[in-house]
């Protein structure tokens, strides 16, 4: 065994420097990417349980309201709105009323993964 | 070179040496002639391009009655305040990181996160604790430039040749005497080029604050000017900023490392020369 | 360099070698640890109300609601996005600009001074200007941190062309070379170091300037995020955004930028001062 601490750290086994720099490069890559898509692909994943059954299938522009589980603040409802026409909050501030969202809209609301649901608006 | 024609060969010489001396002058003339050409021919509003002549006055009008030299003044304190803070304190922690290895390591994690956040990043979160003023800017500044030097002096400590070191221990000298005869000296182009590098940071960081939050100095006459749509101010400002930037490099410290560290003979590290 | 006699005392205040080592080096979470304890303990043992310093359990609740809700990404992803595309457009025409520069002696000396005066009037000192050009939008920002970023690249790049000898550029010419040969197998290869160094600084400066800048025209970026929290007295959120704040530098300086430098250096360093 290596007779003190020196030996032994430099004996120890490591990558050659080269390829360290690689997997620092690869790891701080794949944390960047996982901050800017990471959230992007969690709602893709879980849109399915945002919307509401009655929404599965839309045939064309459809009224929803998107309830957040929070009070939203500006950046929210600047996203949320800029999908349909804002009609209004739904009783509460975390009930958000969209008037002709198209489908292409409406899968996009639900692949945000703040989003708590979407319901048909009566 | 023929020997026929001297006259015209050395008059061409100091031709030559007249025009290495104006060049650096050049982009700066083109800057304002492109400046004063596109002033007279789109004739912009005052408030979105003043015309040079506007600035020059303006830079009159300021100098005159006072505001200029109280701005200047506030805001030169302010960076000298927090620079000395930072350089005591950044070479006295400097030090006693360098020479124990343990806190080296240990701190090592703690310093490059820190650094990673020095400066107005501190902002909002000092002015609930000391509210807008000299105060804060001096905590900016002191945040900037305790790091560059800390971490420079570290580097210097650690980089000393532990032979000479144990070469003066060995004639008898005392802790502090090493310190004193070794370690300094052999630290001191890294201290010196962490204060020009610390010092350069400090300026641009205090600006930064003052533009946040400050009753006077240079950074927030150009804010406030900018309230007003003052673009005259705003560029004479400016202007001044990077005069005192050039001017602090050039004639304090530059001169001043180059009579220690050079005097002394001492190496120094090459890579300074990058901006 | 000095180091020449003998080895030096410990290692240089640099992180530890070796990615993998920090994995098995826990070590490296202690000084965190420790800092924690002393944050929790003055927050308690001083009676700090929440209004001044919130304790470590209130600000990790703040990270957990940031992220829940979707804002941390948000602004984070401004941010990065935003350097990012700066540092993409600032090496792609910043390195270009330092070529014609660097390459004539006359053309170097006339703009080093230039930029020194650039860089010392600070891309944040223009902000107000381009506040009354731009408007407060996202558009100023990507002016001042471009203005931040370019500066040191084209001064580095400018110096990397300096400094390759002359003899290198003779010799591929005496042998036939046209421009963009030696372009590309002097010019490029023996300026790369420095140009990687540029940008190094570069992102340094610009980072900061692109906070502060985030701070003044307040529209997304974390900047924003901890100068808005101010406002409402949001201490938790303006420590999360601190902490995310520097995180992310770490990541992009230590992990992206520093591998690419000397990934550059192993490769080309040959050149190197």
């Amino acid at each position: 065994m290596s007779p003190n601490p020196t030996m032994r750290a430099a004996t120890r086994r490591r990558l050659p420097r080269f390829d360290r720099e690689w997997l620092k490069f690869a790891a701080g890559m794949l944390l960047i990417a996982l901050v800017l898509a990471g959230p992007h692909l969690v709602g893709m994943a879980t849109a399915g349980h945002r919307l509401d059954p009655a929404l599965k299938r839309p045939r064309g522009p459809s009224n929803v309201v998107v309830v957040l589980n929070f009070t939203p603040e500006r950046f929210h409802s600047e996203r949320v709105t800029s999908y349909g026409v804002f009609a209004g909050r739904d009783g509460a501030l975390n009930r958000i009323r969209l008037r002709m969202v198209t489908p292409e809209n409406l899968a996009a609301l639900a692949a945000i993964p703040w989003v708590a649901r979407i319901e048909p608006l009566k | 070179m023929s020997a026929v024609a001297p006259s015209a060969s050395s008059a061409r010489l100091r031709l030559d040496r007249v025009a290495w001396m104006l060049l650096p002058a050049a982009p700066f003339v083109a800057v304002l002639a492109a400046w004063a050409a596109y002033w007279q021919i789109v004739r912009p509003p005052a408030a979105t391009l003043p015309s040079i002549l506007a600035v020059v006055q303006v830079v009159g009008d300021i100098a005159g009655d006072g505001r200029l030299g109280a701005n200047v003044l506030a805001s030169l304190w302010r960076l000298l305040l927090g620079a000395s803070l930072g350089i005591l304190t950044g070479v006295v922690a400097g030090f006693a990181t360098g020479l124990y290895r343990g806190i080296s390591e240990f701190l090592s994690p703690l310093v490059i996160f820190f650094n990673a956040i020095s400066g107005i990043v501190w902002l909002p979160l000092m002015i609930g604790w000391l509210g807008i003023g000299t105060a804060l800017a001096v905590f900016v500044i002191w945040n900037t430039v305790f790091f560059i030097v800390f971490q420079n002096t570290v580097l210097g400590v650690q980089l000393v040749p532990e032979v000479l070191e144990q070469g003066v221990r060995a004639l008898g000298a005392g802790r502090f005497e090493t310190l004193r005869s070794v370690t300094l000296p052999g630290a001191l182009p890294y201290i010196l080029s962490g204060i020009r590098s610390g010092l350069g940071f400090g300026w641009r960081a205090l600006i930064a604050a003052e533009l946040v939050g400050a009753p006077s100095g240079l950074g927030q006459m150009i804010f406030a000017a900018g309230d007003y749509h003052r673009s005259d101010i705003i560029i004479a400002g400016c202007l001044i900023i990077g005069v005192i930037a050039i001017a602090m490099d050039r004639w304090i410290l530059y001169p001043i490392e180059q009579r220690t560290v050079q005097r002394w003979g001492l190496i120094t590290d090459a890579e300074k020369e990058g901006v | 360099m000095s180091t020449a006699l003998a080895p030096s005392r410990a290692a240089p205040l640099a992180a530890p070698a070796g990615f993998l080592r920090m994995f098995s080096g826990f070590r490296v979470l202690l000084p965190f640890a420790a800092l924690v304890v002393l944050w929790w303990t003055i927050k308690i043992a001083a009676g700090i109300s929440d209004e001044v310093l919130v304790s470590p359990a209130t600000a990790f609740a703040a990270f957990v609601r940031l992220v829940d809700t979707g804002v941390l990404a948000e602004y984070a992803g401004t941010s990065l996005r935003m350097i990012g595309a700066c540092a993409v457009f600032s090496l792609a025409v910043g390195v270009p600009i330092g070529f014609a520069v660097g390459v004539n002696r006359y053309a170097a000396r006339s703009c080093e001074g230039f930029l020194r005066f650039l860089q010392g009037v600070s891309g944040i000192a223009w902000l107000p200007l381009v506040i009354i050009w731009l408007g407060l939008s996202y558009k100023t920002t990507l002016a001042v941190v471009i203005y931040t970023l370019i500066v040191p690249i084209v001064f580095n790049t400018m110096i990397g062309v300096r400094t390759i000898p002359e003899n290198y550029v003779l010799a591929l010419r005496s042998l036939g070379a046209g421009r963009l040969r030696l372009a590309t197998d002097v010019y490029l290869p023996g300026a790369l170091p420095s140009i990687v160094v540029g940008l190094r600084l570069g992102m340094g400066y610009g980072w900061r300037a692109l906070i502060a800048a985030e701070m003044l025209v307040h529209s997304g970026g974390l900047g924003d995020l901890i100068f808005s929290a101010r406002t409402f007295n949001q201490i938790d959120r303006i420590i999360v955004g601190m902490i995310v704040i520097g995180c992310l530098y770490i990541i992009v300086d230590r992990l992206i930028v520093q591998p690419i430098e000397n990934l550059t250096i192993a490769r080309w360093g040959v050149l190197r001062k």
